[in-house]
């Protein structure tokens, strides 16, 4: 056992936060207060990629730096501790690139892994339909085969970033035959989402922004060259593709500015001419918040060692995001109650604190025990795979 | 960076786990439970010739001299057995305040006979209410004549009655402030002990009371008026030891839920089959999963030799807190007979309230954490 970082991650970790405390300064990049929103910046993402340090934990015969996933996580925390607009590289880092390293041809490594490194390509995920939410194996978006390219029909939803995003990764559905079980009739596709057919449509969320999409297929025409993996393995392959979603510290991190607000409001917030942090049960809030942050943040850097000890800790990586989003969620409420009133003013109002961030965390804390997998089915996750529960 | 014990931590734990399964089973301590030893000599000895009385004793006075992981290990196997034992008395209280500020004198006398099994310690450093902090010293020490007379009650000692020595903390009445340490004869005169019937066993725990005992100089242990800096100082050690039980407990609680909900078969299919009850347990195999790391950071930190303070308050809190609940949900789940004597989950359910308690409950732990935050 050592759980010091080595000297060149302690190198690797100032070395991000020297950067990112820079070029914070210069204003040129749109820097968000929290990290609630993965802000599309393409240039700062090239930025990033001039260091080195997006596709950081690929390997080096794909263009990465080889690192371990270790060293990922060290600059992702520091990514979303600072709000830098990561949005633009996001989903090509995390799982879009790995997932054509596991899974891809050589077309799709040659078109798209150089593309991926140097920030010149976003990527979207079309998963969730309609009709297909946490039972993800009865999507209905159909590719029908059609001499070298799939025909492409039918409704995808709840997609982050589909309007700005430049391909989309797609589950759909290439078998028809009814004695196929559900689980093999499924092929992932990259879709350019400027393919004439595509229609999207915003949705707007509770908090009032638009963070995901409706996307709607009409005969929409993908060379086959863009099939990812197998045909019929695309639920399998999904299956992996999501434990690398879930293996991050972004539940525990997105939210770390609402913390350290909290945390700035009860040491210079007096009542009864008392700081708020010097009551006791305040005090035992913060503290219990703190112990599971640490518990949580621990629990991630064992996630990742795993992932670089060549394992896909399917179980684990559930286990840390259920705690990390749970954690989130008794963060922002916490939060709101001890702000009091204050709690309730969003962004841009008169007299608001922080900058709205507590509320707003507060007002986006039903999504976060939802995207990537509800609480319930990660649950069920973990009951068979890590529990070894019999389930009949 | 990496969370993986070492091929002799893995054959240690092995070994430790083997051990106490075939030396210590639930039947034997359910037996402990209304011994009036509280713990078992036969056991005792051959846990000294296992060496692990002496595991963390420094090899000139006989031990092994390992490093605090090794010892956590084995805490995480009594744990797991939910052994009733002056193991944490002796070889952690008594062995690390001892070996790290005694006198050469007064470890001569007691560490070589504690590696031997020969000697039991235990400690007394709470006061009569059973509060923790150096403004809960139960005790006071009388300067008379160039000895000490201590006087005074402490709620909560374990295995008082069998113990060679007590270490007790006491306030010098000189000064109010400083607090030292004793090491008293346990038959000194002037001392008694009181087994209390706690959930945890009948004669485990004794109060003790200590009516102008008379102690000379040498037996205090280190300086005078520093004995809480020395109590500080374990305070991790000790917290985190605790943290290591926890998670054995927890441990074994989840194994015997796993197979009874598994086994048991109620609307024609596996308990484990219903989905509620799937998730109640994915709820404690997460506490367990997180406690694990958390309680072996703590140990590490400690073995490495860092700043352990913060670090094993979290994992007390967490763990504590944890195993408690891990116990509630497999209650509900395990049904009545998880109610009955007969079955073993009230072994852990008692052991978990009562390691909650001792040394300090989460809300104690979490002041420490409120105070590195800077609250």
């Amino acid at each position: 056992m050592d759980l010091r970082l080595t000297e060149a991650q302690s190198k690797l970790q100032k070395e991000i936060r020297d950067f990112l405390e820079s070029i914070k300064k210069t204003g040129e990049y749109p820097f968000t207060n929290d990290s609630l929103q993965l802000v599309f910046s393409p240039e700062f993402s090239q930025r990033l990629a001039e260091k080195g340090w997006i596709g950081i934990a690929w390997p080096k015969e794909f263009g990465g730096q080889g690192a371990g996933y270790l060293e990922r996580c060290i600059i992702l925390e520091e990514l979303l501790k600072s709000g830098a607009p990561v949005g633009y590289h996001y989903l090509a880092d995390r799982q879009v690139g790995p997932g054509i390293i596991h899974f891809g041809s050589d077309f799709l490594k040659d078109e798209f892994l150089q593309k991926m490194l140097n920030a010149q390509v976003s990527f979207c995920l079309l998963f969730s339909e309609p009709n297909a939410g946490s039972d993800l194996a009865a999507c209905e978006t159909t590719a029908v085969e059609e001499g070298d390219y799939f025909i492409i029909n039918g409704q995808k939803t709840w997609t982050s970033h589909g309007h700005s995003a430049d391909y989309g990764w797609g589950l759909m559905r290439t078998s028809f035959d009814s004695g196929t079980p559900r689980h093999n009739a499924f092929s992932e596709i990259l879709i350019n989402m400027k393919t004439p057919g595509i229609i999207i449509r915003p949705v707007i969320n509770m908090v009032g922004l638009h963070s995901f999409n409706e996307v709607f297929f009409d005969n929409v025409k993908i060379h086959k060259k863009y099939l990812i993996g197998e045909k019929g393995n695309g639920f399998r392959q999904i299956m992996t593709n999501l434990v690398y979603e879930r293996a991050t510290i972004d539940r525990l991190i997105q939210n770390y500015s609402t913390k350290e607000a909290l945390f700035e409001y009860v040491k210079n917030t007096e009542k009864n001419g008392v700081p708020l942090s010097k009551d006791p049960l305040i005090r035992d809030g913060l503290a219990r918040l703190e112990v599971e942050f640490q518990v949580g943040r621990k629990y991630i850097y064992y996630v990742t060692t795993l992932l670089d000890d060549g394992k896909i800790p399917d179980y684990e990586a559930a286990i840390g995001k259920n705690f990390c989003t749970l954690f989130e969620a008794k963060l922002s409420d916490l939060a709101t109650n001890i702000m009091g009133l204050h709690g309730l003013i969003m962004p841009e109002s008169p007299e608001v604190l922080f900058k709205g961030i507590v509320a707003e965390s507060y007002l986006m804390s039903p999504s976060y025990t939802l995207q990537g997998g509800s609480v319930e089915i990660l649950k069920n996750i973990i009951s068979k795979r890590g529990l070894k529960l019999a389930s009949k | 960076m990496n969370f993986n014990f070492s091929k002799d931590q893995i054959i240690l734990r092995k070994s430790a786990r083997e051990f106490i399964k075939k030396e210590i089973p639930a039947s034997l301590v359910r037996e402990l439970l209304v011994d009036e030893k509280g713990y078992s000599p036969k056991v005792w000895e051959k846990m000294a010739e296992l060496g692990w009385l002496g595991i963390a004793i420094d090899e000139e006075f006989g031990g092994i001299g390992a490093d605090f992981m090794d010892l956590a290990i084995l805490f995480e196997e009594l744990g797991r057995g939910a052994v009733p034992s002056p193991f944490f008395s002796t070889v952690l209280l008594g062995g690390f305040l001892l070996q790290n500020h005694a006198s050469e004198e007064l470890k001569n006398r007691y560490l070589p006979k504690i590696v031997e099994g020969k000697s039991i310690i235990t400690a007394a450093i709470s006061d009569e209410k059973g509060f923790y902090g150096k403004n809960h010293v139960g005790i006071t020490a009388k300067n008379s004549n160039g000895s000490y007379l201590l006087s005074g009650s402490v709620l909560f000692v374990s295995h008082a009655n069998v113990s060679d020595m007590i270490i007790c903390a006491a306030k010098m009445d000189s000064n109010n402030t400083g607090i030292t340490l004793f090491a008293v004869d346990r038959k000194a005169k002037g001392l008694t002990a009181t087994p209390l019937k706690t959930i945890f066993g009948n004669y485990i725990d004794y109060s003790i009371a200590l009516d102008n005992v008379m102690v000379s100089p040498e037996m205090i242990i280190g300086e005078e008026c520093k004995g809480w800096d020395y109590i500080e100082k374990i305070w991790p050690l000790i917290i985190t030891a605790q943290s290591c039980e926890c998670v054995g407990g927890m441990q074994k609680v989840m194994d015997m839920t796993r197979d009874y909900l598994n086994g048991r078969i109620q609307f024609g299919k596996p308990l484990s089959a219903l989905q509620i009850v799937q998730h109640m347990s994915v709820d404690m195999f997460t506490k367990v999963e997180t406690s694990k790391l958390t309680a072996h950071s703590a140990a590490w930190s400690i073995s490495e030799g860092l700043d352990s303070e913060n670090e094993a308050a979290i994992a007390k809190s967490w763990c504590a807190e944890a195993y408690k609940d891990v116990t509630k949900i497999a209650h509900q789940v395990t049904g009545a007979i998880g109610f009955t004597e007969e079955y073993d989950l009230h072994l852990y359910t008692k052991s978990a309230k009562k390691l909650e308690l001792l040394f300090g409950d989460g809300a104690y732990q979490r002041k420490v954490v409120a105070d590195k935050l800077g609250l």
